[in-house]
């Protein structure tokens, strides 16, 4: 169910607890890779990044503390995300003629600790450039929060796009920060 | 100066020409012709619960603050300080305390407007400074009047009063509201602002056209389609993605009813009960039954509409309890403020249905909308070359069924609507005389030669 209460959105870490074991390296090489998919417009491989849980959320306000009470310019479950997957790459998608182009620059990447679950949460920055028609600038601060995917690596539990304009006026925003 | 021979012979029974969308002195005329006199959504009263509260927004070209005053009054002022014109609230919500004060010079107003004071009267002695003198006060809009919480402003003193103007119309917000067992909705959860690059009567068209769903919206609803053959079920989130892809059958047998002033609404095409997973319809009948009894609430239930419109202030919807206010910003720029309400007393999983189809469907990041936004802008654009003058609103002319009040389509797919909207956007064009509005009928239009 989208709106589940009991999915674990918070990004405020409630433990530091584990992070020794947390391979610095391997988070930021995870975060590094996953932008170059979404550079790449190589989504199939971006929706193997998730967990099967998985949340997607940008929120609509500065501070929203959850997607359940209040709009989110997305809030999206692995079902939805391949829905918005399956439309970009309609041949019927008039709002991807041209496609929109875009580069992402990863930076500030920092573990912050651990949530509830033992989930690692990740804070970084975000610079987001498309180019669809006109250029287009956007940014933000993301949280991850990740879990181990059983052989060293990382899936995504939460990943939460809070953009510095999330309360302005919107233009259409069709793919993946 | 554009004269009004010229105006009418923009709009022809079954097409309007192109300049109506791309001509800014006529987009200028608009605003005083149309906007300067409709009643025109301000906002809701909850989005202003306590005293002092205020809500700016645009009512046409013009910046105006709507605010709670002390007695519990809702009063829409203008944006401006008598002084030296100074907006005096930002943009956006927030609470101005006791009283307006101006962050220039200090002037202050009464919540209704009214003067206060200003520093160093003393400074105005022998002077006509008048702190009577209404020149001296914020401006209060001609007419201000609420329908159950939903606050409408008119710039003119005289004219059509609320009721009256919404005509047909008002059942929608009638119903949006007696979805909550105590008849009463409030603005929760924030609102989308989205910008189109397109003129603002483009999207009133739109919001009525039943041929464009499927065709617009192929990839959302294909998309979607996929997406639950995959999953083996129809879940309301894809649904609601999902319902545009209808066959042309059945948009040709939706209602579509037109009134006057423009306004009108569409028939229902999401059944929401429909969904492999809606625990909302249930429950929100049961709710409802206990408090209305299950007769209305079957009533209430079977009024399924969807776009509902009132013509220069937007969209509401009953179903799924939302209003998309329409703010035309220049002739090729149009804001969208789109309000999610909560019925109060209902249950939860109504709350979550509405944020969901906010979300999903009417959301600038989400699936659908994007499609819209696209063609709009193509037209737009289009317009502007020399490949041709006129608009076409042919489809089913002179089919249509009239109506005491109105009119009614006899084929769902009837360019009603549009004909409708324009007949009303030249009884307001033409009549540049009087600050009231011709009665103009929906069949004005319809059986002219």
């Amino acid at each position: 169910m989208l709106l589940d209460r009991t999915f674990d959105c918070n990004t405020r870490a409630v433990a530091a607890a584990g992070l020794e074991r947390v391979d610095a390296r391997s988070v930021e090489e995870f975060l590094y890779r996953e932008a170059r998919l979404l550079d790449e417009r190589s989504f199939d491989e971006w929706l193997g990044l998730w967990s099967v849980e998985g949340r997607y959320w940008i929120p609509r306000h500065h501070g929203q503390e959850n997607p359940f009470e209040q709009v989110s310019l997305c809030y999206e479950d692995a079902m939805l995300r391949e829905t918005r997957v399956r439309r970009l790459r309609s041949d019927r998608n008039w709002s991807q003629q041209p496609v929109t182009r875009s580069v992402r620059l990863v930076g500030n990447i920092l573990v912050d600790g651990s949530d509830a679950s033992g989930r690692v949460i990740v804070r970084s920055c975000v610079q987001y450039t498309e180019h669809r028609l006109e250029q287009r600038q956007l940014a933000g601060e993301v949280f991850h929060k990740l879990e181990p995917d059983g052989s060293g690596g990382w899936r995504i539990y939460l990943k939460q796009v809070n953009l510095v304009s999330c309360d302005g006026v919107q233009s259409i925003l069709e793919v993946f920060l | 100066m554009i004269s009004n021979d010229e105006l009418a012979s923009l709009v022809r029974p079954d097409s309007v020409h192109k300049r109506v969308y791309t001509d800014p002195h006529i987009f200028e005329l608009e605003m005083e012709r149309i906007y300067g006199r409709a009643w025109v959504y301000v906002g809701h009263e909850s989005q202003v619960p306590e005293p002092g509260d205020y809500h700016t927004t645009r009512l046409g070209d013009q910046d105006v603050v709507l605010v709670r005053a002390q007695n519990g009054a809702v009063h829409v002022l203008y944006n401006r300080c008598p002084h030296k014109g100074a907006k005096l609230v930002p943009e956006g919500d927030g609470c101005a305390g006791k009283f307006f004060r101006c962050p220039y010079h200090a002037w202050t107003f009464k919540l209704d407007g009214s003067h206060l004071s200003a520093p160093l009267r003393g400074g105005f002695e022998g002077t006509r400074y008048d702190p009577a003198d209404p020149d001296f006060s914020m401006r209060r809009l001609a007419r201000v009047d609420s329908y159950r919480g939903f606050v409408f402003a008119s710039q003119a003193p005289q004219g059509p009063d609320l009721r009256e103007f919404l005509g047909g119309a008002a059942t929608s917000i009638d119903n949006l509201c007696d979805r909550s067992p105590i008849g009463e909705v409030e603005v929760a959860g924030g609102v989308f602002k989205v910008l189109q690059q397109s003129n603002w009567k483009v999207f009133y068209e739109n919001l009525h056209d039943t041929m464009h769903a499927r065709v617009t919206h192929e990839s959302s609803f294909v998309a979607a389609r996929q997406e639950a053959a995959v999953l083996g079920e129809m879940p309301f989130e894809l649904l609601i993605q999902d319902g545009n892809g209808e066959p042309y059958a059945f948009w040709e047998k939706l209602e579509l009813r037109a009134y006057a002033y423009g306004h009108g609404y569409m028939e229902g095409i999401f059944d929401p009960s429909a969904a492999t997973r809606d625990p909302a319809s249930r429950e929100h009948f049961e709710c409802l039954s206990a408090a209305y009894g299950e007769e209305r609430a079957r009533a209430i239930f079977g009024m399924n509409r969807h776009n509902t419109i009132l013509y220069g202030s937007g969209s509401p919807h009953n179903v799924f309890q939302q209003f998309r206010v329409i703010r035309p910003l220049a002739v090729n720029r149009t804001l969208v403020e789109i309000q999610v309400f909560r019925c109060k007393d209902a249950p939860q999983a109504v709350w979550d249905r509405a944020l969901t189809y906010a979300n999903l469907v009417n959301s600038p990041s989400s699936n659908v909308m994007p499609d819209d936004i696209e063609v709009y802008r193509r037209c737009q654009e289009g317009n502007l070359t020399r490949g041709g003058e006129w608009v076409s609103l042919h489809r089913y002319l002179g089919t249509d069924k009239i109506l005491p009040d109105g009119a009614v389509s006899v084929n769902g797919t009837s360019e009603l609507p549009m004909r409708n909207q324009f007949a009303a956007w030249r009884a307001y064009m033409l009549d540049d005389k009087t600050p009231t509005i011709a009665n103009q009928k929906s069949s004005e239009c319809l059986h002219a030669s």
